[in-house]
């Protein structure tokens, strides 16, 4: 959206630079600031924006302001408006929302966007008006929900004011209950006789007796809309008397009686410039131009604004400006009943003239309304390449979902991005059903098949580039649900089909062919092949300078190089990614929270099972109110084989069962299952009977033919076979163990997977001590040794436990890679738990820090300021602040140096 | 007791429906008002009425009665003859 407009719903409305001063009203509004939330409740046409707008400038706070329009309606598009009002006080706040608003599909629960956006606030110093004007043209039950939300939370140094012609769905009378609710409504809002008198003479500049002031004042029952018709009609006429005396007798609706006298005053090209430009919610001097095809749109604006009854300008540059609704109600009427053939074609010209100006969502809103469904399926097609932060994959599928169906299936190219969009919210069906239909329509012969010629013209002339290279974007999306659903012979196909078929310089396409392939790769187990073509990827992605598709494809690029026993290649490239995320500067992208996630298994694999928690509570910090929608599965999993490091088998079971009700399809490869995970525990538990069951389900056998992608399966298998046999000698085929294990390991050194090397000899090696054969036990495990140390390996093999640890010793016997071995016997029994720290044993009152907080003041020890501390940390200044400020509560400080001293007498940083 | 619902008192098919608003509303209004038919009364009142298709369509005009800012007075439901 071009900066005007925005700034024009965001800015307040310009200060009138006559109007009625309604001091009793103001005050009534500045005694309601303590209860936080302010209701102006009343019909159209009760000064309700010029009542706020005063307040506004008498009140002494900021102010962020949101004009809602009807186009406001989807929550998401709401919830980017009212950040953005609230940016305009500063530009820091709701980052983390905007974050998770554009977010991939499906939304993150409103909660959480909500509770990022009053985080901030919390952190902000001032007390601030925020103001909804025209709230009621945006009923929904999602907004209604997320405003109560919202209301029941207001942090105190914000004041809500909602502007409204009907009542908002909020527990209003609990609200009032409790005195945090201030109402203003119809009959606080009508003009008394004395309000009537000074706006009719000295505002209007009108000069009426008391009498004719009070015979208006009674006809129009103080309604304020009627007061300035009516002083508009009697405007430079000579007998104001009898004007009065003709509209107090009269019976009709005042508004049809004095827009009738208004309208009846404007010249011709005036009035028929009212009723061609009434279907506007904006109005531009360029926009009205093309809507009623004159060329003095400017002209007229100016008209009318010193006229001074239909238009308020929106923004102080009079770039746009709007109708006063209720003017606008009465003007389309009029045109519904005089002119209602041309609406539609009004409606045609508004939407190509925004569709030229770049405002997709505005121009497909008037296509709809023009009910041609046509223009609107061609500018949806040219709109979804842009599909940005302000015109939401939601809107963009909203409209194609009001599109006829019939329609869609006959525009190729639409119906390839209604199956990515689609594809983007994991509903892989619907996507590949839109994909077939474009598949049908490119391959059909039959012209009969085909739309009418016209249509098909419009069509390839919307967007031709794109219907040229249509087969590859359907092979693009057909590569992503084949991986999505670990078919990985059609992934390569039709990945390969779409780099033939796209030109050397679609760099972004081809890219994205090249990822699928790569992924495919990595499913088929030739990680040496995916490694090169992620690590290509993500440089490419960087020089492009997409920060966040970069760090997506480093994660892949450090999970790979994880499985080919590359580990310390693995943090580099996180650690590096991590580098480049500082070095811009800026907000973190959400995506960061897949490096330390990488990061947190990395140091649980080496041991350091504390910097693993600290990694993985960042990963969790950052990604929590991201929508990354396939994130948190990753974080669950990975925490869980936390817990399982750390002997908590239960919670990594509970941790398993929420990562599963949050798996979503992706083309990343599913290559460490989460139900065998599931069963490894069992296995450690001595669950063996479930165990089994599982392993009967999966229709595993000793004998299948080794396959990458099953491979974490079969070790699992094999060793359900050790402890079977453990169990119980004879019950479980530990020969058969033995050979599956064997072939499992020659497919992996084939492959040359280093990581499946190690970790499929250590259960070899197990496999034979179970078996009796120390001997074959200790030469295996000498492999591993071998191969684990240049890389520090240390989890691998103390997460096997005791008879891990018998192994050890003896290899320690025989003198193998003593100190290695020495540091992994260590592991087995970590030191005792530090001595309670004074702070712990003796506050008893006081809240003990965060893992967080203990950081932030270890840094503010260091003399760091805020915005350092938010940079080394990688968090907002605001969190920063936040925790700060906890600190300083906890531990009863008044500033940083207080808080400091506090600490370091009560042990919580070295004393010094 | 579906079995005795009677079919016309369904709130959600059509049916006849009379607004009742204060102030003589112009003619002009009837497309604004999707087709009611507009009527005069003599203490100054006016009559719309016409069919409306279910309850969805008839706060949709009840909306529009609110958005122009005429007084509602009632709101009452016609049997079809």
């Amino acid at each position: 959206m071009p900066l005007t407009l925005l700034a024009a719903k965001l800015s307040l409305p310009p200060l009138r630079p006559k109007t009625v001063l309604r001091p009793h009203l103001i005050e009534q509004l500045n005694a309601g600031l303590p209860a936080g939330l302010t209701l102006i409740s009343a019909p159209a046409g009760f000064g309700k924006t010029t009542l706020v707008r005063a307040w506004a400038a008498a009140c002494k706070r900021p102010v962020a302001w949101l004009s809602l329009d009807e186009g406001d309606a989807d929550l998401a598009g709401f919830l980017s408006y009212l950040v953005a009002a609230l940016q305009t006080l500063d530009g820091h706040i709701g980052t983390g929302a905007l974050g998770l608003l554009r977010a991939a599909q499906p939304q993150p629960p409103t909660e959480s966007i909500l509770t990022a956006l009053l985080n901030d606030v919390t952190a902000f110093h001032n007390n601030f008006l925020v103001v909804l004007d025209d709230f009621h043209l945006i009923r929904a039950k999602p907004i209604d929900d997320a405003l109560t939300y919202l209301v029941e939370h207001l942090p105190p140094q914000m004041h809500l004011v909602i502007a409204t012609r009907e009542d908002p769905h909020l527990p209003l009378a609990r609200l009032r209950a409790r005195g945090r609710l201030t109402e203003l409504r119809a009959a606080d809002l009508r003009f008394t006789p004395a309000e009537a008198a000074d706006f009719l003479n000295q505002v209007m500049g009108l000069n009426l007796s008391p009498d004719d002031i009070a015979a208006l004042e009674a006809r129009t029952e103080g309604w304020i809309a009627g007061l300035q018709l009516a002083a508009l009609s009697l405007h430079g006429r000579t007998d104001p008397a009898r004007f009065i005396q003709a509209f107090t007798g009269s019976h009709r609706f005042v508004l049809d009686y004095l827009v009738d006298e208004v309208l009846e005053r404007q010249p011709e090209p005036v009035r028929r410039f009212l009723l061609q430009t009434a279907i506007l919610d904006q109005l531009s001097a360029p926009l009205c131009g093309a809507v009623a095809e004159r060329d003095d749109g400017q002209a007229m604006l100016e008209v009318l604004e010193r006229g001074n009854v239909f238009v308020a300008p929106l923004d102080d540059h009079r770039h746009w400006y709007r109708y006063h609704h209720l003017f606008a109600e009465v003007l389309q009427a009029r045109v519904m009943a005089e002119l209602p053939d041309l609406i539609p074609s009004l409606h045609r010209r508004a939407s190509l003239w925004y569709a030229q100006n770049g405002l997709p969502a505005e121009a497909i809103r008037h296509a709809l309304a023009a009910a041609d469904f046509d223009l609107a399926a061609a500018q949806l097609e040219l709109a979804w390449p842009h599909t940005d932060d302000r015109f939401h994959h939601t809107t963009w599928l909203a409209g194609v979902r009001a599109l006829p169906a019939e329609l869609v299936r006959a525009r190729p190219v639409l119906s390839v991005w209604y199956a990515h969009a689609l594809l983007a919210t994991g509903d892989l069906e619907g996507a590949q059903a839109r994909l077939a239909e474009a598949e049908r329509w490119l391959e059909s012969g039959d012209p009969v098949q085909k739309p009418a010629a016209t249509q098909a013209a419009t069509l390839v002339i919307v967007d031709e580039r794109q219907l040229q290279t249509l087969p590859a974007t359907i092979a693009i999306g057909r590569a992503y649900c084949a991986q999505a659903l670990g078919d990985g012979p059609s992934t390569v196909q039709c990945a390969r089909q779409a780099l033939d078929l796209l030109p050397a310089d679609d760099q972004v396409r081809r890219g994205q062919a090249t990822a699928l392939l790569g992924l495919a790769y990595w499913a088929n187990g030739n990680l040496e092949a995916a490694d090169r073509i992620f690590s290509d990827y993500t440089r490419q992605l960087r020089s492009a300078g997409n920060l966040p598709d970069a760090i997506s494809t480093a994660f892949v690029v450090a999970d790979i190089r994880m499985a080919l026993g590359r580990l310390r290649e693995a943090a580099g490239t996180l650690e590096q990614m991590l580098q480049n995320v500082v070095a811009q500067g800026g907000s973190v992208p959400p995506e960061t929270a897949d490096l330390y996630r990488g990061l947190g298994d990395l140091y649980r694999e080496w041991g350091d099972l504390d910097a693993a928690a600290r990694s993985l509570l960042s990963a969790q910090e950052l990604g929590e109110h991201t929508g990354l929608f396939d994130w948190p599965h990753r974080l669950y999993v990975a925490q869980a084989r936390l817990h399982q490091s750390q002997g908590d088998l239960e919670g990594a079971l509970q941790l398993l069962d929420q990562a599963e009700g949050l798996f979503v399809r992706t083309p990343l490869p599913d290559v460490h299952p989460l139900a065998a995970r599931r069963t490894r525990i069992w296995i450690a538990q001595g669950r063996l009977t479930e165990a089994l069951a599982w392993a009967r389900e999966r229709g595993l056998s000793v004998d299948d033919t080794p396959n990458y992608l099953r491979e974490f399966e079969h070790v699992t298998l094999a060793r359900l076979l050790i402890a079977q046999h453990t169990s119980e000698p004879g019950a479980g085929s530990i020969r058969e163990a033995i050979g599956l294990l064997e072939r499992l390991l020659s497919a992996a050194e084939a492959g040359r997977r280093l990581g499946s090397v190690i970790k499929i000899l250590v259960v070899l090696a197990l496999a034979h001590e179970a078996a009796g054969s120390r001997p074959a036990a200790l030469g295996t495990l000498e492999r591993a040794l071998m191969l684990a140390e240049p890389e520090g390996y240390v989890r691998i093999f103390v997460d096997e436990g005791p008879p891990m640890e018998r192994l050890l010793h003896a290899a320690a016997a025989r003198g193998t890679a003593p100190d290695y071995v020495q540091r992994l016997l260590a592991a087995f029994h970590p030191a005792a738990p530090a001595p309670t720290r004074p702070y712990a044993a003796q506050s008893t009152s006081a809240e003990p820090l965060s893992e967080r907080e203990r950081e932030v003041l270890h840094h503010i020890a260091e003399g760091l300021t805020n915005r350092e501390i938010a940079d080394r940390l990688y968090l907002s200044l605001y969190t920063v602040k936040a925790h700060a400020r906890s600190i300083y509560a906890k531990l009863e400080a008044n500033n940083r140096t207080q808080a400091v001293a506090k600490a370091r007498e009560l042990g919580i940083l070295p004393r010094v | 007791m579906p079995a005795s619902h009677s079919h016309s008192a369904d709130p959600d098919r059509p049916a006849v429906y009379q607004i009742r608003v204060k102030g003589h509303l112009d003619g002009l209004w009837q497309a604004w008002f999707e087709g009611l038919r507009i009527t005069s009364e003599e203490n100054g009142n006016t009559l719309l009425t016409g069919p409306v298709s279910d309850q969805a369509a008839l706060h949709g005009l009840l909306r529009k009665v609110r958005d122009i800012g005429l007084p509602l007075l009632s709101v009452v439901r016609v049997e079809p003859e």
